[in-house]
């Protein structure tokens, strides 16, 4: 078996290339232990066996556990949910042990994979709308349901993803998004009174709910993590609330 | 309708919905009916144990959740994937979305001891999902601690 090229380069850069791959798993939402143990495997392929790796879901740190060592930091501001990237970079973390690619050529791939274009809007508007529509059916709706709850998904994510560039936090942009539910399908009602209202906005809300907040969050507690779990558990019952705010002001005009 | 026809169509929407949030992830493209199947078979046993066997909803999202982790866990090994990949996707057709809606619907019709008792129940099945999760998860660790152990012991014999 050949040797990793991680054994032949200098500490710091052997340091850079496992921030670079803790901060992709960590932007595209995996889980603090993988993130941290994935950097704590390639330090230790760069032949660095006193290494300290702390992560949580805002902030990355790693460094040697002596005086006069590198320690490297960074502040994770924004997160989002990237399945793929978390399944290459672990890939290539498992290839880390023969790996055979200079320092450049391997900070390059993991560039690429941080400055990767996101897919285009109108599909990610499209799936969140069909996710939407489906669950409604799963809950036990007709044909109607499906249509009033894909529509209202279908305009809550257009309108999230048009104040994207704002920057809005996501508390927001969840409440904003169960308004807009809960308005789309009232006002359907109106053209079709045979909808069950409740069966169309609980599937239409489906996609902000934080599923995977919650997974995460356990998974955190159950690694050990206590600092991430509880941000997580935090984040995923502030996201609840926002949901169920926007959708209980429409509710309130409307039974007033 | 009959009860049947009923599960069966759910189970099988189940398994698009799940496709459609795996898309809405960006879950890898060979990974994607694999997350699905993962998502029906957890929402599959939910629905039969809830309205087939008539059990109660929390043992009900247990149940569900320990088959779709458990089966996320053999699909990571099976096809090396990171589990989150299938396990993500596939708990969210047992997120009690509906209960949780209909407590709040309650509470702003002010029928506060009923929204009160509704939103407990979507906490306990909350509860009882986090509890399947721990549970698997936990198993796998300690599955994959003693196959390390195992490995250690035999080299040591050498």
């Amino acid at each position: 078996m050949t040797k990793s090229t991680l054994a032949s380069m200098t500490k710091e850069q052997v340091l850079k290339i496992a921030l670079t791959a803790g901060k992709i798993l960590l932007v595209s939402g995996a889980e603090t232990y993988r993130v941290e143990d994935t950097m704590l495997r390639i330090c230790h392929e760069g032949g660095m066996n006193t290494i300290a790796a702390f992560c949580t879901p805002s902030l990355i740190m790693i460094g040697e556990e002596t005086m006069e060592g590198a320690s490297l930091m960074y502040r994770v501001t924004h997160r989002g949910t990237d399945l793929t990237l978390i399944s290459e970079v672990n890939d290539m973390s498992f290839h880390m042990p023969a790996w055979g690619k200079s320092f450049q050529d391997t900070m390059a791939i993991l560039e690429e994979k941080t400055m990767r274009k996101p897919r285009p809007a109108r599909e990610e508007i499209f799936w969140s709308g069909l996710a939407g529509g489906f669950f409604a059916v799963v809950l036990g709706g007709g044909a109607l349901e499906f249509a009033a709850a894909f529509l209202g998904s279908l305009l809550s994510m257009a309108f999230v993803k048009a104040v994207a560039p704002f920057r809005p936090s996501s508390f927001w942009e969840t409440t904003m998004a169960g308004a807009i539910i809960c308005l789309t399908v009232v006002i359907f009602r109106m053209a079709c009174p045979d909808l069950v209202m409740e069966l169309a906005i609980a599937g239409g809300v489906m996609p902000y709910l934080p599923g995977m907040a919650f997974t995460n969050g356990i998974r955190d507690f159950m690694a050990g993590d206590l600092l991430s779990g509880t941000c997580r558990a935090g984040e995923a019952i502030f996201l609840v609330g926002g949901v169920a705010i926007g959708i209980a002001t429409v509710l309130g005009v409307l039974y007033m | 309708m009959p009860l049947a026809a009923t599960i069966f169509i759910k189970t099988i929407f189940s398994f698009f919905a799940t496709v459609a949030f795996g898309k809405l992830f960006k879950c890898p493209e060979s990974c994607l009916y694999k997350a699905g199947f993962v998502g029906m078979v957890g929402f599959g046993v939910y629905i039969v144990l809830l309205s087939g066997f008539g059990l109660s909803s929390m043992l009900s999202n247990f149940a569900g959740t320990v088959a779709l982790s458990i089966c996320s866990e053999i699909f990571a090994r099976w096809y090396r994937q990171p589990v989150p990949i299938f396990s993500i996707p596939g708990i969210i057709p047992l997120v009690p979305g509906l209960p949780l809606y209909r407590a709040m619907n309650y509470t702003m019709l002010n029928a506060y001891s009923m929204g009160m008792h509704t939103f407990v129940s979507a906490a306990l099945d909350a509860t009882a999902i986090a509890m399947g999760i721990l549970l698997v998860s936990g198993l796998a660790k300690v599955y994959k601690t003693s196959k390390k152990m195992v490995r250690d012991k035999r080299k040591g014999k050498r």
